[in-house]
């Protein structure tokens, strides 16, 4: 969804990553800034003090590079980028909290409040009442499946990726995006109906 | 594209990226605005995954490209730093190690060097000065003790007839008659030796630390036990010295000392200094007495001449009958022998009815003239 995506289409990221463990530094530097900017919006969304963030997200790519010679040849980039952020993340609220011992990813909260895109909805107020409807009930699911959705619908990750992110298994990370949407669908249909209902009858 | 007429749920259109992107970035290249009318069904299940994606908007980054390539920036530099250290680390490990690895070393010299000095001092200190009296003690063969208190030199004869001019402030113990195969004798202060040849008996001067052997010939040995160096000088025939077995059993080095050979022990450190030329050193040069300048190679010279010789290398005084050898000359050596040997030839030279006797520094000889 990032412009960027089009600007470096023209090499898939497997290339670029193959590149990158060979020494290559123009492949590194096109893929920090392919996925930089997607990296550091999925931080904030886990880390209420944004001036980490970004650390995080350069110490991820730092060590990418320095220890280049031991990445794994075949991975979803996009994917294992995430995952190292969210990990670093989880390390630092670690650190910072100590004495919680907050020693897995679990401990860190899917922050990100979804928005409605306005400018995009040239509809009638009805559709613009429902969007805003639908975003107040997606963020008022759980985290974890907020956290679902985002990295489904919003980095494009597969389920098995997903669940190996949250560390969970496939079925937990399918039924986190499912009860999510269940939960929504369910909510909508039925207050949906009762709001064009009433809507309806101000017409 | 045709996947996307399977699709029977939001979700599909959702993971959809070309949904996503006709929806969210108005970029339609796949004509899901034509194929969205196509079917009343499909138009409803779209409407709902766009109202859905459309209320999930996530805050766009407020990165710009150049807070990118900024970042990108300080990531190399980070990558540059983590390298270094990396490279740092393992140099320092090396250099600990290396550091350690020496450090052991120098502490294991340290205290080796320690000990050997310590063992060394305190070896060395209970044997360093070996004393007169300790090797006095040492002796079991009931010894004779003469010591020169006077301010002349003394002479002292032997029971194998070999004789030694005691300095003053000397000592010199010796048993009343040799027994066994060796002659021992000890020395504090200075002596000048002269040994009656026995080949069978080699005969020992214990002085201090150091031990010469002889078998037979003239030599002196200072070894003052207040002294730092112990002395040995040889006039004539061969002598041997090491040091004594007290201060170090192991070490049976051996020095030769052939006439107007000097050798000179240093207490201290335990050091033998061959001095070859006597002359060269100062202080040997000017410590050589009488009896070691005078030569006592005779040929045709009156008696009473080579008695006065012998007068005055020995200290001695010799009475005899002046008249009966007034006219008496010999042509003789006695280099090499003691007093008594030399009494002994000149009195067979001179007749067989002449003889000597010896009491002390005084030497009486009795004789009825020359053949």
């Amino acid at each position: 969804m990032k412009t960027s995506i089009l600007e470096f289409s023209t090499f898939d990221d497997i290339t670029l990553w193959t590149n990158l463990k060979e020494g290559d530094e123009k492949s590194f530097s096109m893929l920090f800034e392919r996925y930089y900017a997607d990296l550091v919006s999925y931080g904030n969304s886990l880390s209420p003090f944004h001036e980490k963030v970004q650390d995080c997200v350069q110490d991820v790519f730092t060590d990418i590079w320095v220890y280049r010679n031991s990445l794994q040849p075949s991975v979803v980039v996009k994917a294992y980028l995430l995952s190292s952020v969210r990990k670093r993340i989880a390390r630092l609220h670690e650190r910072d909290h100590i004495f919680r011992k907050a020693t897995n990813t679990d401990s860190i909260a899917f922050l990100l409040e979804f928005s409605v895109e306005h400018e995009l909805i040239d509809d009638d107020y009805a559709t613009k009442e429902k969007v805003t409807y639908l975003n107040k009930l997606l963020n008022d699911l759980p985290p974890r499946q907020k956290e679902a959705l985002y990295l489904r619908y919003h980095q494009g990750l597969t389920v098995e990726q997903i669940a190996e992110m949250l560390d969970v298994n496939y079925q937990s990370a399918s039924n986190l995006l499912y009860r999510g949407l269940m939960a929504l669908r369910k909510e909508w249909k039925g207050s949906f109906s009762l709001f064009l209902l009433l809507s309806s009858s101000s017409f | 594209m045709q996947k996307r007429n399977t699709y029977t749920e939001i979700e599909d259109f959702l993971s959809d990226e070309s949904f996503q992107s006709w929806i969210l970035l108005k970029i339609d290249n796949d004509g899901w605005e034509e194929w969205t009318l196509e079917s009343r069904q499909r138009a409803k299940l779209v409407e709902d995954a766009r109202h859905l994606l459309l209320a999930m908007k996530v805050p766009d980054s407020k990165l710009s490209t150049s807070d990118i390539r900024r970042a990108l920036e300080t990531t190399w530099s980070k990558i540059e730093r983590k390298e270094n250290q990396s490279n740092l680390s393992e140099n320092s490990d090396s250099r600990f190690l290396r550091k350690c690895f020496f450090t052991g070393v120098a502490a294991t010299l340290v205290f080796g060097l320690i000990s050997v000095w310590f063992y060394k001092n305190n070896f060395q200190t209970d044997n360093k000065v070996v004393t007169y009296k300790e090797l006095i003690d040492e002796n079991s063969e009931g010894l004779v003790e003469q010591t020169n208190n006077s301010d002349k030199p003394q002479i002292i004869t032997l029971s194998d007839g070999s004789s030694v001019l005691l300095q003053p402030n000397s000592k010199l113990s010796y048993p009343k008659i040799f027994t066994g195969n060796e002659r021992k004798v000890y020395l504090s202060g200075e002596g000048f030796f002269e040994i009656s040849k026995n080949p069978k008996k080699p005969f020992y001067v214990y002085a201090n630390e150091i031990v010469t052997k002889v078998v037979g010939t003239s030599f002196r040995v200072k070894a003052y036990s207040d002294q730092p160096d112990v002395e040995v000088l040889v006039r004539t025939g061969k002598v041997k010295v090491r040091s004594n077995e007290m201060i170090s059993k192991s070490d049976h080095e051996e020095i030769v000392l052939l006439p107007n050979q000097a050798l000179r022990f240093v207490r201290n450190d335990l050091k033998f200094n061959k001095i070859t030329n006597i002359t060269e050193d100062v202080e040997l040069a000017q410590s050589v007495g009488n009896i070691e300048q005078l030569s006592f190679e005779f040929s045709d010279i009156p008696v009473s001449q080579i008695f006065q010789t012998i007068e005055q290398a020995y200290l001695v005084d010799i009475d005899y009958p002046k008249d009966k050898l007034k006219d008496c000359h010999l042509t003789t050596s006695l280099s090499d022998q003691p007093l008594t040997e030399k009494l002994k030839i000149v009195c067979k030279s001179i007749g067989n009815n002449t003889s000597f006797e010896m009491n002390g520094n005084q030497i009486t000889i009795t004789s009825e003239g020359c053949n």
